[in-house]
């Protein structure tokens, strides 16, 4: 899957996978580009319809492990709409910086302009960004987060390389990402779930049934947890570990850099 | 674990909502900007953490107490109690005495627990105000009369109850039997028991001869 899995077509130009679709890995960027250009605009809302809200939880939960303290800074990648940035913010006071970085631009704008209604201003900078090549130097945060951002990379390792590079020894990454449920029961009401009710909420609330099936289609060809967390040590990290959240329809992986 | 994250988002926006029913407690929070209260209480499984802003944010902490206690900052103060210490805490004049006793560990600023402690008691929410805006003033002061004479009404009900409840144990407790000579009558019933067993084998022997 993924990286490990591109495919080199007959023609010799190198392909990936866009959802279930093979496409020119040069051309995913800009069709997941936008996919989040479409849903920028109501992805908070469709994120809590999706989710039933527990997407909170997750990134709560997520938040819980990342040990950030005050004066520290922070790379919140693929950040969206800001939801992490919104807590790195105020947890590492003013002292301390928190970079939202996306790759996309429509997101981007989306999560600045919630945060500054917010009155979440001077310690954060925004960055459009792509993750695989991070525009920050060597050993600069003390912890990166990924939330949901993961899947939609073209190269996957090289965002982790990427990663490993800004971050500082001693600093830790957490990716919050879909994966794959651990029981059988579960993952077929789960496929039923995704395949058949989102879709239809997305062209419901949305206008747009198809950002929503490559969004289920995503979630099944990204890396499992063991694949994953072998991921990670291919980058460099250690002490790996994941933990399952809700039945492992979500996994939040966490490595650190010594 | 979303169990706990559920938790602590309950917890902080209850906290949160309730600092915005007192407008004086912004001066108060604002003391504590920046300061960090990180509290174990047994036999809660994780850590919580208050980290002051604006607002207060509230963590569920997965490391240890000695491993928070290792990482303090200057702002920082971390406490060890139990849930059963904690209305006792209420008092800042008995914090010695805990600390003495064992009851309570406090690690690191002492300024930023009694600080958070005042920011709590000292919350003055204007209820009637607050249900005024949802109704007029009339309704709300009608209301807010009909629930104190409730509350005042329950709270003799309960005197009530507890004195009752006080003077029978205490006369009955005259006519019960004492400790001692229940222990000695379930002795003698196990005795009984015990031949009453012996008989029926002796009896059971005798007819198969």
């Amino acid at each position: 899957m993924s990286d490990n899995q591109t495919n080199t077509s007959i023609d010799k130009t190198p392909t990936t996978h866009f959802g279930f679709q093979q496409v020119e890995k040069n051309q995913k960027a800009s069709m997941v580009a936008n996919v989040f250009d479409s849903v920028a605009a109501k992805y908070d809302v469709m994120n809590d319809l999706m989710s039933m809200g527990v997407h909170r939880l997750w990134k709560r939960y997520t938040i819980d492990c990342s040990g950030v303290r005050n004066g520290q800074k922070v790379l919140d990648i693929a950040g969206g709409t800001g939801d992490l940035t919104a807590k790195f913010s105020r947890l590492v006071g003013p002292k301390g910086r928190v970079t939202l970085a996306d790759i996309n631009l429509s997101m981007l704008k989306v999560g600045r302009d919630k945060l500054r209604d917010r009155g979440l201003v001077g310690n954060i900078d925004y960055v459009q960004a792509d993750a695989e090549a991070l525009p920050f130097p060597d050993n600069h945060f003390d912890v990166v987060t990924m939330a949901f951002g993961l899947r939609n990379v073209t190269e996957k390792q090289n965002a982790l390389n990427s990663i490993y590079r800004v971050l500082k020894p001693g600093g830790r990454l957490l990716v919050l990402e879909f994966s794959k449920p651990a029981s059988a029961q579960l993952s077929k009401i789960y496929d039923m779930y995704s395949f058949h009710i989102l879709p239809k909420m997305g062209q419901l609330v949305a206008n747009d049934a198809e950002s929503y099936q490559y969004l289920a289609e995503s979630i099944r060809m990204h890396p499992d947890q063991e694949t994953l967390k072998g991921m990670f040590e291919t980058a460099g990290f250690e002490q790996c570990d994941y933990q399952n959240l809700t039945g492992g329809i979500v996994a939040l992986h966490r490595g650190y850099k010594f | 674990m979303p169990a706990t994250a559920l938790l602590s988002a309950v917890v902080e926006s209850s906290v949160n909502k309730l600092l915005q029913l007192d407008p004086d407690s912004q001066a108060r929070l604002a003391q504590l900007q920046g300061a960090r209260l990180i509290a174990f209480i047994d036999p809660l499984p994780q850590g919580v953490m208050l980290v002051f802003s604006e607002q207060i944010d509230v963590l569920m902490v997965p490391e240890s107490f000695d491993t928070i206690v290792a990482q303090l900052g200057s702002q920082d103060c971390c406490i060890k109690t139990s849930l059963q210490t904690l209305p006792e805490l209420k008092n800042t004049n008995m914090l010695t005495r805990l600390i003495q006793q064992n009851k309570l560990q406090v690690e690191g600023e002492l300024a930023v627990a009694q600080k958070v402690s005042g920011l709590f008691q000292q919350l003055d929410i204007d209820v009637e105000e607050i249900v005024a805006g949802y109704t007029n003033d009339i309704i709300a002061h009608q209301s807010m009369r009909v629930a104190e004479r409730i509350g005042q009404h329950a709270e003799r009900v309960f005197a009530n109850l507890a004195t009752i409840t006080g003077n029978a144990l205490v006369e009955e407790k005259q006519l019960a039997a004492h400790r001692l000579a229940v222990m000695h009558f379930s002795d003698q019933v196990n005795s009984i028991r015990d031949d009453v067993a012996k008989l029926e084998a002796r009896l059971q022997k005798l007819e198969q001869q």
